[in-house]
């Protein structure tokens, strides 16, 4: 066997190692590329379902508030337009002449909300109309008397079963409040808990079983979280179903976890050297804690509560259990009444039978993504700013 | 006229100004004395000391009358609990300033009274199990009352219209039994786990092998957040995209393959999911890689192998406990998962191989049976509860062991 | 910086306590207050439950309410006939939903359950019909079919040579060849949902008196048969219906059996099997002449009038001509109304609070 022959094949060898090192590292970089992909379609799908969400149609009627109008709103505007101006504006008529007598018997041009129908064809998409409603319209639209305006009410106003009236406010309401009383119930709650385990606990079965119960917590389905709450808030305790604090409650007990497992890292995260310091010069554990290492450490467990708020106000299926999927137009006005939540939003307009509701679902989804991945980036920013590397 | 309910509420605000004044006085008592003798610990202290006194009794006499309510012993009128709460206010008030000497300290006592407030915060965790642990079985054992435990475990036929029919008041009604094997619903799940996790797997252990073996920093820094967004989009969000776009998708990419595929298949969801695991497998594993120490590395290319046979033989077999736990723990999150598949995934407890068919899940079942249209009495709503129970075993059991494995790697190498 | 910090904390740790009191409060408020001469109002706000099908014409009944009233609008839970039936029937008071929406009569137990604990009055409202579609692609020939046929396609055994069979249609033609060469897919309703219930009472329970073998096999129980067949060719999807109108747009062989207000809102691309030689219209379906439809009703806890501002206004608008009246707004939505006779019956029942009677119903 000759020294070149071994040359040989090793050199084969180490060719076909180093091919094979170049193809598993491009294999790793396919993987975060087809993580990135998805992400990147998922944004444009979502963002090109959504966007014509926030133009909605209007048209350029002339209103006469006669008499009758009191009775039969539909009369207000001309005959041939009756179906395409929104029920959701003439149902209001009636109210606007009680405030302003004064209306009574003129008539004035007006830019008014349009029916979902002619929404959706001036917007390109299918619709109900038939040839010569399509006709009319087309003809409104090329004398000007159409137009796509932003639409703010999509902010401004409560779910409605009238697709081009309704919008998030309500449900963004209803998950502000229920936000508040997760973070409240969770974080300090959270925050005491994992301070006691890690630093203070005595190591005992009881100390045993709370941190093996913690981390099963963590893994436990967020939809056993609402039979929880089924079960024991509303059928037991008595509180009002489908009200933001029931919510807020289920959500707490299910973030909780979340908050004791990175507060425990974030703790730990603080050298020892420091905590012996600042003993050997006399300051009690608790001192140590709360003037040392809590600040220290506060960076990360905001970081991690963030993360598992922004989780919560995600979270579906737990709500759904607790009857937050329920018809509510109105903002609650506290945390006793009867809310939805934004995620829950979303969920009914999916399931409506109404095809305009299609883009207000993906505007939903929108905004909350808007909201949750600016709690994300500003989770990433607090770990990325304060974060020191011992 | 106040009612009851706004009187005790006033009564907690009132609170607020008292412990305000308790810890004023407190602290101005602990103020050096003319006689120059100084106190034992800093004033604030004592004003905490004061809190507590105030604080405490008064809230335990309000927890008191609301826990006699709550079970209906004894119903305290509001406006006793309001005068109790003062009166025992007051009295803490005066005992804690009537403690307040240089020699008192203040410290310890405030201190014993945070680590118990901090083990009772600790205890609800504990509770919150109990409570699931309590929700759940009762209405299960009722279950079982109407269906043999053996039947619902090794059943292959989910068909529990007779029991709806019985909910909707037709007790009359059915010809065949309802039937309550759950083999179906858990093939369901499992089918589209296996898919999630086949997506999942391999895309988040190469990321996470990528971010923390071969990225510059500058990639690292753009990759982490990238998948920490996928993170972060709600459950809810994936199950209307997978409804919406991947479901058809899957449809045509099957036709054009010459398959059938039904709308709301296995594929869909179980892709969407997998998705949605990725950076909860990735930073599982990015943990772990990096947990791995230096030295294994530096051996490992000292010998002259190549970094590619560094990580595949040395740094995944040494990272290998705390891979598989993250792999059980992901498994656990997609078993648990629900919106993806009440909106993308079937309804139809259907024993199949074939994922392009419809196929319902556990999770499905459990929204299905407490949001229908039926009695809350009869059996097909109470096995929402059995199946949350055997739901809530298989993740525990999980979780079990993937604690178990990562405490043995970290014996390892820590 | 530190003392913020704390200050921050510390302020934060009040504000939980009084949470954490406020929730405490509020658990528990609901055993003080429960005692109805209590209190004159009960709510500022009507809460109502029930059936998932009148859902949509409730929350429509209760925005138009709220939009054009000072009242407030009412709260619409969707949680199905029979749970809404469960909370309504616990009693009267704050607790309790002061209507349930139902897709189905009640039944007289559940009216007992109801008188049991505590209410005097529950007023029947009768509102219109839920018509059931068997819906295909718009640009498919009409599909007629029988009520018989379509039952031979669904039922999980059907007869042959005087006993029972697993049903082994596979394609319509072999049902009857004068129907087209189409292969039997059919997406229809889960086990869970009332229109499944509906479909089953008005196709099943139907047709299954045509065939003399399902008496001669089952004996009484047949006239009540309500198996549907667990293969491919029945497709349960009811969670989204807008994902089953996708499907039919898509495949033309398809079927799928939803309420009537989805095919409504996509009559432009698809159409209703023409059953029995009557096709789905809001004519024949306010006539009866289209065989599967049923009525919607809802229920009053009359106890609550008065003491709920608005309900009694709710109710009215609810039964109005504009409402439901054969050219009222819930028709845009998919109601069907009640023919005219029907309809000033069931408004009188309304306005009179006529108290249902046990006695009256099965």
């Amino acid at each position: 066997m000759s020294v070149f022959q071994t040359d040989q094949s090793l050199k084969a060898a180490t060719r076909r190692r180093l091919a094979f090192e170049k193809y598993f590292q491009w294999c790793t970089r396919i993987a975060i590329a087809l993580a990135a992909g998805f992400l990147v379609y998922f944004l444009f799908t979502i963002g090109g379902m959504a966007l014509p969400a926030f133009r909605q149609g209007q048209l350029l009627v002339e209103i006469s508030y006669t008499e009758d109008v009191l009775e039969m709103p539909n009369y207000a505007v001309p005959e041939e337009y009756e179906f395409f101006v929104s029920h959701e504006f003439l149902r209001q008529l009636p109210l606007r002449m009680q405030e302003h007598p004064e209306l009574l018997g003129t008539t004035a041009q007006e830019w008014v909300l349009a029916a979902a129908d002619v929404d959706q064809l001036l917007k390109g998409k299918a619709h109900r109309l038939d040839a010569e409603q399509v006709r009319l319209v087309q003809e409104l639209a090329a004398t000007g008397h159409t137009r796509l305006a932003p639409n703010w009410d999509f902010f401004t106003k409560g779910d409605s079963k009238i697709p081009e009236a309704a919008g998030i406010e309500a449900a963004v309401v209803g998950t502000v409040y229920v936000l508040v009383i997760t973070l409240l119930l969770s974080f300090p709650v959270g925050v005491a808990s994992a301070i006691y385990l890690e630093e203070f606990a005595p190591d005992n079965r009881l100390t045993q079983l709370i941190e093996v119960n913690i981390n099963n917590l963590a893994a436990i389905p967020s939809i056993i979280y609402g039979l929880l709450g089924l079960a024991i808030f509303i059928n037991l305790l008595g509180i009002l179903r489908s009200s933001s604090l029931v919510g807020g409650i289920t959500l707490a007990l299910m973030t909780l976890p979340v908050i004791i497992i990175s507060t425990r890292a974030a703790i730990r995260a603080v050298p020892e050297t420091l905590r012996h310091g600042a003993l050997a010069l006399g300051a009690t554990p608790w001192q140590v804690m709360w003037n040392l290492v809590l600040p220290l450490a506060m960076p990360g467990i905001l970081t991690g509560t963030i993360i598992g708020l922004a989780h919560a106000i995600g979270e579906t299926a737990p709500l759904l259990i607790v009857g937050m999927m329920a018809y509510i137009p109105e903002a609650p006005s506290s945390v006793l009444e009867a809310s939805t939540v934004l995620p829950a939003q979303i969920y009914t307009w999916a399931s409506d039978s109404q095809r305009a509701f299609g883009e207000r679902t993906a505007a939903g989804i929108l905004v909350l993504l808007v909201v949750l991945l600016s709690m994300n980036a500003l989770a990433i920013y607090l770990r990325n700013r304060f974060e020191k590397r011992w | 006229m106040l009612d009851s309910s706004t009187l005790l509420q006033s009564a907690l605000l009132g609170l607020v100004p008292l412990l305000l004044i308790a810890y004023v006085l407190g602290v101005r008592r602990a103020r050096p004395v003319a006689s120059g003798r100084y106190f034992h610990c800093a004033p604030g202290y004592y004003g905490w000391y004061a809190v507590v006194w105030v604080g405490m009794p008064a809230l335990g006499v309000y927890g008191l009358a609301k826990v006699l309510g709550g079970f209906r012993l004894y119903d305290v009128p509001a406006w006793a609990t309001a005068a109790g709460m003062a009166v025992v206010a007051v009295l803490g008030l005066l005992y804690a300033i009537s403690r307040i000497t240089p020699e008192f300290r203040a410290i310890h006592a405030v201190e014993k009274t945070i680590m118990r407030v901090l083990l009772v915060c600790s205890c609800i965790s504990v509770l919150t199990t109990i409570g699931i642990v309590l929700s759940i079985v009762f209405e299960t054992i009722q279950f079982f009352k109407f269906v043999s435990v053996w039947e619902f475990l090794t059943g292959t036929t989910w068909d529990p219209d007779t029991a709806f029919l019985q909910g909707a008041g037709r007790e009359d009604a059915g010809v065949s039994e309802a039937k309550f094997g759950s083999l179906p619903l858990f093939a369901g799940t499992f089918m589209i786990t296996a898919i999630a996790m086949l997506v999942a797997m391999p895309v988040g252990l190469l990321a996470a092998i990528f971010m923390s073996e071969y990225a510059s920093s500058f990639a690292r820094k753009v990759s982490k957040p990238t998948l920490e967004i996928l993170a972060g989009i709600p459950t809810v969000v994936y199950g209307y995209f997978a409804a919406v776009t991947v479901g058809p998708l899957v449809v045509q990419a099957a036709e054009s393959l010459g398959f059938s595929a039904v709308y709301n298949n296995a594929l869909a969801p179980g892709l969407v999911m997998g998705v949605m695991i990725i950076p909860f497998v990735s930073s599982l594993s990015d943990d772990v890689i990096n947990a791995v120490p230096q030295s294994l590395r530096e051996g490992s290319m000292a010998v002259g192998a190549t970094q590619s046979e560094t990580i595949l033989r040395v740094v995944l077999p040494a990272a290998m406990p705390g891979i598989v736990s993250a792999f059980l723990l992901a498994v656990s999150r997609a078993v648990g998962e629900t919106m993806i598949v009440v909106m993308a995934a079937g309804l139809h407890p259907n024993l199949t191989a074939n994922p392009l068919e419809s196929m319902t899940t556990v999770t499905v079942r459990i929204v299905d049976a407490l949001i229908g249209d039926q009695e809350f009495n009869s059996p097909l709503t109470l096995s929402a509860f059995a199946l949350g129970f055997v739901l809530l075993i298989i993740t525990l059991v999980m979780n079990i062991i993937s604690l178990y494995v990562v405490r043995r790697f970290k014996q390892h190498y820590e | 910086m530190r003392s913020m910090l704390t200050a921050a904390l510390c302020a934060l740790l009040a504000a939980t306590l009084l949470v954490a009191a406020l929730v405490a409060d509020a658990m528990l408020a609901s055993t003080v207050v429960t005692s109805p001469a209590q209190a004159q109002t009960l709510r500022d706000q009507i809460r109502i439950v029930g059936s998932s099908t009148v859902f949509p014409f409730s929350s429509f009944v209760a925005e138009e309410l709220g939009k054009t009233t000072s009242f407030r609008t009412p709260v619409v839970e969707s949680t199905g006939s029979g749970g809404g039936f469960k909370l309504f029937s616990a009693g009267v008071g704050t607790e309790t939903p002061d209507i349930t929406n139902s897709s189905r009569r009640i039944k007289k137990s559940e009216l007992e359950t109801c008188y049991a604990n505590g209410m005097t009055s529950v007023v029947e409202a009768r509102i219109g019909f839920d018509g059931i579609a068997i819906a295909q692609n718009g640009k498919n020939p009409d599909f007629k079919v029988s009520l018989e046929q379509l039952f031979l396609a669904v039922a999980e055994k059907v007869p042959s040579k005087g006993t029972l069979v697993p049903n082994p249609f596979k394609n319509w033609k072999e049902i009857d060849p004068t129907l087209p060469d189409r292969i039997i897919l059919i997406y229809g309703p889960p086990a869970t949902s009332g229109t499944r219930d509906a479909f089953v009472e008005l196709v099943m329970h139907k047709a299954v008196k045509s065939f003399p073998e399902y008496e001669q096999v089952l004996g009484k129980d047949a006239k009540d048969y309500s198996a549907i067949r667990q293969d491919q060719a029945y497709v349960p999807s009811g969670e989204n219906d807008n994902l089953i109108v996708q499907k039919l747009v898509q495949d033309k062989n398809a079927f799928g059996i939803f309420g009537y207000s989805f095919l409504e809102e996509n009559k432009d691309r698809l159409k209703g099997a023409v059953v029995n030689g009557v096709k789905p219209e809001p004519k024949t379906v306010s006539s009866g002449e289209y065989p599967i439809s049923r009525s919607l009703f809802f229920y009053i806890k009359a106890d609550h009038i008065g003491k709920v501002p608005g309900l009694k206004e709710y109710v009215d608008l609810f039964m109005s001509e504009k409402m439901i009246g054969s050219r009222g707004l819930l028709r845009r939505i998919g109601l069907i109304p009640l023919p005219k006779d029907q309809l000033e019956q069931a408004r009188r029942n309304v306005t009179t609070l006529k108290r249902l009677d046990p006695a009256d119903v099965k």
